[in-house]
């Protein structure tokens, strides 16, 4: 499932469940594309929660992340992050960094 | 068709220059002319308008010799005596532009013909020869070639600056003479930005392409002969996310991959990064050199400020030569070198290129030198900076290194070149220094790279300049317009064949281009593309490259349909700043200008080429032809 939060929502999500967060940008062609693979993701993988933040209005977020660019995938796991991949990334790529941490 | 998509479709050079040869030798065979009045076929081969070829028959087989005259006088002649045949197909290099050239053929027995070649116009933004301090005396029957590091074009002066051989193909990076006489450079064809092109080919100077070594990974910047006549050239693997960190051999019959050295294998990615390094281009190789003493690869990483040095045979790491600071002390102690010697004229290089080691061991660098430090409190400035050439001692036990030759220091920003550049050893003392990357903005080096400079700007220069020293005095200073990537001095005869006959050879193999497995959702309409796209394919016979124009941000994605099966490629519309810019060849002047090349291998059949933009798939009225 994908849901798009804010900075506030995110402080309040319980990242010791196992979720990818995404950074993304509305001027970014590689970020538009990624909506489309996380979707068929989605759809793969009903359970697992996948959360997208507009990089652009939540700067204070991405600075305290360490986001540099977009799009940004982070994974965590037990409040952690376990990996992240930057830049657009196809199905299997990305597959095989959430069952890293499911 | 609409001009909303514009399509054109070329068979590869090689293909064109087999069918110019197969008809200017029919015509030679048909006509079968004597010395009298021979056949003369002006740029035979399509891509350099200084040359041309005189074809005769002699009743018996004679060496005929070929006399270019000079414009001045006869000191300036060129001439070369080529083997007895009865059949005389003489390459004449060296015309001058837009000239009536004076060309005498004479056989043993005395009797010649002079004849006249009439030359055209170069083109009109040719880089031009400013300012040179050469003499016959010193330079002899050589002429300096250099090789673009942009949209200029290869290009070589004698020594009044007279442009004597001019390719009209952009090919790139490198240019040696290999053994048999040929000149190995990069091919002028597009495959992936900022400068990656097919691969190398194999040229005479009349520009007959006898061989293209096509790689998967492309070629970049440099490559070497290895005495069995394969050539070691750079390149990576484009399915990982760095570029520039790998070497290849090639064998020279095939064009297959014999052997790979992967740098990730021995260097940490993260550490002592020059001011140029971002993660992608981490390394930033610029050069390799085959050392036959030691059995060893050297190579420059720009991006790491660093000269490495790999076994042959293992690619286990031996040495580095390079400012220690920022990497980690295990390393250090193992593979660093201590300066000794007058420490007071001692500098380690940065940011280099064209690593090459001496007969004795000794190893000489360009230090093109940008930031001149490891952390970003101490960059230098372009403008308080310099570039030169070095030559380091190496003592490889004691683990100790001494700077025993440098030239450029004393020039200050006037000689300061941020990228690409070279030297060359000629012999004890005599070298050549070539920093061919100089670009100045109100008279001081600039802050950005040439090819990101506007030169048509009244206060910006792009220059390049060539100098050879022996026993510390300059005996030869080139200056011109432009940058050059590197400069190669050589003769335009050379003792082997200067042409041979027969069709040239497309060998390797591209890389199949990766496709992307996720298809956005899109309407797919009945109509072209709006024209604001601009959008322009190119099909070659392995390959076509797509250019369109696209706001940032932009989702698109090219689609290759038949009833059978589609391929997608996803098109980055990202505005992208390069860090690195050896050759600006394939940098378009609006950002929003994007290409992208697709190879054909993988693919068989004949596709339709749709485009989705947004939420539509529109047609582009193209389609590809892929055999089988």
């Amino acid at each position: 499932m994908i849901t798009e939060i804010s900075q506030k929502d995110y402080e309040s999500l319980d990242l010791s469940a196992p979720m990818l967060i995404e950074f993304y940008s509305k001027t970014c062609g590689p970020c538009k594309m990624l909506s489309f693979v996380l979707k068929d993701i989605a759809k793969q993988k009903p359970d697992f929660p996948i959360y997208i933040i507009d990089f652009d209005e939540n700067r204070e977020l991405k600075e305290r992340l360490g986001v540099k660019g977009f799009p940004t995938m982070l994974f965590f796991k037990d409040g952690k992050e376990a990996s992240r991949l930057e830049g657009l990334k196809q199905k299997p790529a990305i597959i095989k960094a959430i069952e890293a941490i499911a | 068709m609409s001009t909303k998509v514009r399509y054109i479709s070329e068979d590869h050079l090689i293909t064109r220059q087999n069918r110019a040869e197969q008809e200017f030798l029919a015509a030679f065979n048909a006509e079968k002319p004597g010395l009298a009045a021979p056949k003369v076929v002006v740029n035979p081969y399509l891509i350099n308008p200084l040359c041309a070829l005189v074809m005769f028959t002699t009743p018996t087989a004679v060496a005929p010799t070929l006399t270019v005259h000079g414009k001045r006088y006869a000191r300036e002649n060129l001439s070369h005596t080529f083997k007895a045949a009865t059949e005389h197909i003489l390459p004449v290099l060296g015309l001058y532009e837009d000239f009536a050239n004076q060309v005498t053929v004479t056989l043993p027995d005395g009797s010649s013909n002079t004849l006249t070649i009439q030359t055209g116009k170069l083109p009109e933004d040719v880089c031009r020869c400013l300012n040179i301090q050469a003499s016959l005396d010193y330079l002899g029957d050589h002429i300096m070639f250099l090789t673009p590091a942009g949209k200029n074009l290869p290009t070589a002066y004698d020594y009044r600056g007279d442009i004597r051989w001019l390719l009209t193909e952009n090919t790139m990076f490198d240019i040696k003479r290999v053994k048999n006489g040929n000149i190995v450079t990069g091919s002028s064809r597009f495959c992936h930005m900022p400068y990656n092109s097919t691969g190398m080919v194999e040229i005479n100077l009349l520009g007959k392409v006898y061989k293209e070594y096509r790689m998967p990974g492309n070629y970049h910047h440099d490559h070497f002969e290895m005495e069995d006549g394969n050539l070691l050239a750079l390149t990576q693997d484009f399915s990982r996310d760095t570029v520039e960190d790998m070497c290849v051999l090639i064998d020279r019959d095939t064009g297959e991959v014999l052997k790979t050295w992967d740098y990730r294998k021995v260097l940490p990615m993260d550490v002592a990064g020059s001011g140029s390094q971002d993660a992608h281009d981490w390394f930033h190789n610029n050069a390799v050199w085959y050392d036959k003493r030691t059995h060893s690869i050297t190579l420059s990483g720009r991006h790491q400020d660093a000269m490495i040095n790999l076994d042959y045979e293992t690619g286990d790491l031996n040495w580095i030569i390079g400012d220690p600071e920022g990497w980690p002390k295990e390393m250090v102690d193992k593979y660093f070198f201590k300066p000794v010697g007058d420490l007071s004229k001692f500098d380690w290089q940065y940011e280099q290129h064209a690593c090459v080691v001496c007969p004795d061991g000794d190893v000489m660098c360009f230090d093109n030198g940008q930031y001149r430090a490891k952390v970003k409190e101490k960059y230098i400035e372009n403008r308080d900076n310099f570039s030169r050439g070095v030559r380091y001692r190496i003592d490889t036990d004691k683990m100790e290194i001494e700077q025993v030759w440098q030239y450029g220091k004393e020039r200050g920003q006037e000689f300061f070149s941020p990228y690409i550049c070279n030297v060359e050893y000629y012999d004890e003392g005599h070298y050549m220094i070539h920093p061919g990357g100089i670009g100045r903005e109100d008279g001081y080096a600039a802050k950005h790279l040439g090819p990101f400079l506007d030169p048509k700007k009244p206060n910006v220069e792009l220059r390049s300049i060539t100098v050879e020293e022996k026993d510390g005095v300059v005996l030869y200073q080139l200056e011109t317009e432009g940058n050059f990537y590197r400069a190669e001095k050589l003769p335009l005869y050379h003792d082997g064949d200067n042409l041979v006959i027969g069709d040239g050879q497309l060998l390797g193999n591209l890389e199949v281009t990766e496709e992307f497995d996720t298809v956005p959702e899109a309407e797919e309409v009945f109509e072209l593309p709006p024209s604001f796209h601009n959008i322009f394919i190119e099909e070659d016979e392995d390959r076509f490259v797509f250019h369109g124009r696209f706001e940032k941000g932009t989702l698109a994605m090219l689609c290759l349909e038949n009833e059978k099966e589609s391929h997608n490629y996803f098109l980055n519309t990202s505005a992208s700043w390069h860090l690195a810019m050896c050759s600006g060849a394939f940098l378009e002047d609006d950002e929003r200008d994007i290409k992208m090349h697709i190879s054909k291998l993988g693919l068989s059949g004949v596709f339709k080429v749709k485009l989705i933009i947004n939420e539509k798939k529109y047609q582009t009225g193209v389609s590809i032809l892929c055999p089988a």
